[in-house]
């Protein structure tokens, strides 16, 4: 690393400092605090006994969806710019025997862990996004133990794009049902069930799926094109 | 002090360390460190989803896709600032002598050739701390410092000496990499430099009016680095290039490239 | 304690992303940035004596915040997509200009953009 420059070092340093200075706001609140209503209400109103589930997937679900949708782009982002380039020449790690077993013995328990952290999100901690990238980690272990082509033959790629399309419209039919009867975009109008069933929340646990395999689907996107390519940094 | 007191201020700690290292391995590994000890931090805040997912991606997914876009086998590293002549670049492929010499070894090798153009006084380091295996680019016999070791001269070249004529007031000395001290000349900016034949040879294409050239006594050869830790490449290498001297390739290398 | 933490390792984040010349760990620090940012909303949401919000058993209970951890639960994720993009195109300008200096790559950027 060559000796930064005077010139840049002064102008960093007060840069870094005015960004902090910022945040001097937070010894200064205003208004009132929402957790106690959250803590008092929320697992009744969305029937989710994880509150934060109940919070990103009830009262803030257009957040959410938001962030799914960046999380999209940034993986055609990815794949977009990676399809047209040549592949690499050598497998990236060496594959003893070891690493091979156990990425056969622990992928799909790996998997098995992702869906249960999807399903039961709303009960305990997880969700889709924990869900999917657990999901993800089982992709890694088995591209790093078998190489990458391995998990692009337990997953085709035809078949994950059909998956998204129909990630896709289930989004749209829950966003777009709820219109139908007057409610706005994306409301739950399930039953709730009692709190901690695992049957509960209403469209939580669907949300919840469809976010999993959404993720899980980018997770691999990810990781198949970036161990096809192997780049050159 | 309670743990997450503790795990709370090895974190800045750890984050320095991982952002002021040397090679960038050793950063990705560090930060993988961060990313657990982070996802421990969050569970003491009670923030168990939050944990659960960094924990999972950034121990895992962000230190896989860093290491598979940073990684080095299959490759020959060489490291080298721009000589015209030798080792150069031209519209998006690298052209020149040494670029010829190293791909023929590389290609005998089994190995990719990759160039990465480093400032002049940087090879040495970058060498030494294992970020590349050659280090080319119009280098002298002589130059070793410990942790390298140089192949014998496979060129002789010579040295001449730029300055500026009448010498003017502010003289720029040091130039990081070669492109900048060709810019310079081509300004008529004041500068004293000592370049080798290739690159003399460069600049002389251009406008050398206002500074006087003086060439420099001895003998000099152009000769490759090689880190002092890897004694096989480097023997193999002395004997691809007494290969290509004594098959006369090499002559006809020269002729093609620095006539 | 974990706001001031916070804070530090967006001073450290900025300092690494500016000081740096490599690209690699121009994304390192933003990876430092986005930690940062994280742990300092997770901690905004600390109540004292409070648990985890999941509802175990009916009854009262003092829970932290649960929103701070909602906020930023999809953006751990985001991040890793965001920096799977950047590394993308880290990759693609190191294979075109063969250096990671990111001075010298603007250098060559330059030089062809006013050729």
């Amino acid at each position: 690393m060559s000796r930064p420059p005077l010139a840049l070092l002064i102008p960093a340093v007060l840069l870094a400092l005015g960004v902090l200075a910022l945040f001097l706001f937070t010894f200064f609140p205003g208004g009132e605090p929402v957790s106690p209503y959250l803590a008092r209400d929320a697992a009744g109103e969305t029937g989710a006994a994880n509150l934060v589930a109940g919070v990103y997937l009830n009262y803030r679900l257009y957040d959410t969806l938001f962030e799914v949708l960046v999380f999209a782009v940034a993986v055609i982002g990815v794949r977009y710019y990676l399809v047209g380039q040549k592949e690499g020449a050598a497998p990236p790690i060496p594959e003893s025997p070891v690493v091979r077993t156990a990425a056969d013995l622990l992928f799909s328990p790996l998997l098995l862990i992702g869906v249960y952290l999807v399903l039961f999100g709303h009960l305990s901690p997880g969700g889709g996004f924990a869900g999917g990238v657990v999901g993800g980690s089982g992709l890694l272990l088995c591209a790093i133990g078998l190489g990458g082509e391995v998990i692009a033959r337990r997953f085709h790629e035809t078949a994950l794009e059909r998956a998204e399309w129909l990630i896709l419209a289930g989004f749209l039919l829950l966003l777009l049902v709820p219109v139908l009867f007057g409610a706005a975009p994306g409301t739950n109008l399930l039953p709730q069930g009692t709190v901690g069933n695992p049957v509960s929340g209403g469209t939580i646990v669907i949300y919840n799926i469809l976010i999993g395999a959404k993720v899980f689907i980018g997770t691999w996107v990810v990781i198949y094109y970036f161990t096809r390519h192997r780049g050159e940094v | 002090m309670t743990v997450r007191t503790v795990l709370l201020l090895a974190l800045p700690v750890i984050a320095v360390f991982a952002l002021t290292r040397a090679r960038r391995l050793t950063a990705v590994i560090a930060m993988g460190l961060f990313s657990f000890v982070i996802a421990a931090v969050y569970l003491l805040f009670h923030a168990p989803d939050v944990g659960l997912t960094e924990a999972a991606i950034g121990a895992g997914l962000v230190t896989f896709i860093y290491i598979l876009s940073i990684r080095k086998t299959g490759r020959l590293v060489i490291l080298a600032d721009e000589a015209p002549g030798l080792l150069s670049r031209e519209n998006e492929g690298i052209t020149g002598l040494e670029w010829e010499i190293l791909s023929g070894f590389a290609r005998e090798l089994g190995l990719d050739p990759v160039v990465r153009f480093l400032p002049r006084p940087e090879i040495g380091h970058a060498l030494r701390r294992g970020e590349g295996d050659i280090g080319a680019g119009g280098i002298l016999a002589g130059e070793e410092t410990p942790g390298l070791v140089a192949t014998p001269g496979y060129l002789p070249t010579a040295l001449f000496r730029i300055s500026p004529a009448g010498g003017a007031g502010r003289i720029r000395h040091g130039f990081e990499y070669f492109g900048e001290l060709a810019d310079a000349v081509r300004r008529k900016a004041p500068l004293a430099a000592t370049v080798d034949l290739a690159r003399f040879m460069g600049l002389a294409r251009g406008d050398l009016t206002g500074y006087t050239v003086a060439r420099e006594e001895g003998e000099h050869a152009y000769a490759f680095l090689v880190p002092a830790d890897q004694p096989e490449l480097h023997s193999r290498l002395c004997d691809y290039l007494n290969r290509l001297q004594e098959s006369g390739k090499l002559d006809e290398l020269v002729r093609r490239y620095l006539e | 304690m974990g706001i001031v933490i916070a804070v530090v390792l967006l001073g450290i984040a900025i300092l690494g992303l500016v000081l740096r010349r490599d690209l690699i760990f121009k994304l390192l620090s933003l990876g430092v940035l986005n930690s940062g940012a994280v742990l300092f909303l997770v901690s905004l949401g600390d109540r004292a004596g409070g648990t985890a919000p999941i509802v175990r058993g009916p009854g009262p209970a003092a829970y932290v915040d649960p929103l701070p951890q909602a906020l930023v639960l999809s953006a751990i994720v985001i991040d890793f997509a965001v920096l799977a993009v950047a590394l993308v195109f880290a990759m693609l300008l190191v294979e075109r200009y063969h250096t990671t200096d990111s001075v010298r790559i603007e250098e060559e950027v330059t030089k062809e953009l006013y050729r």
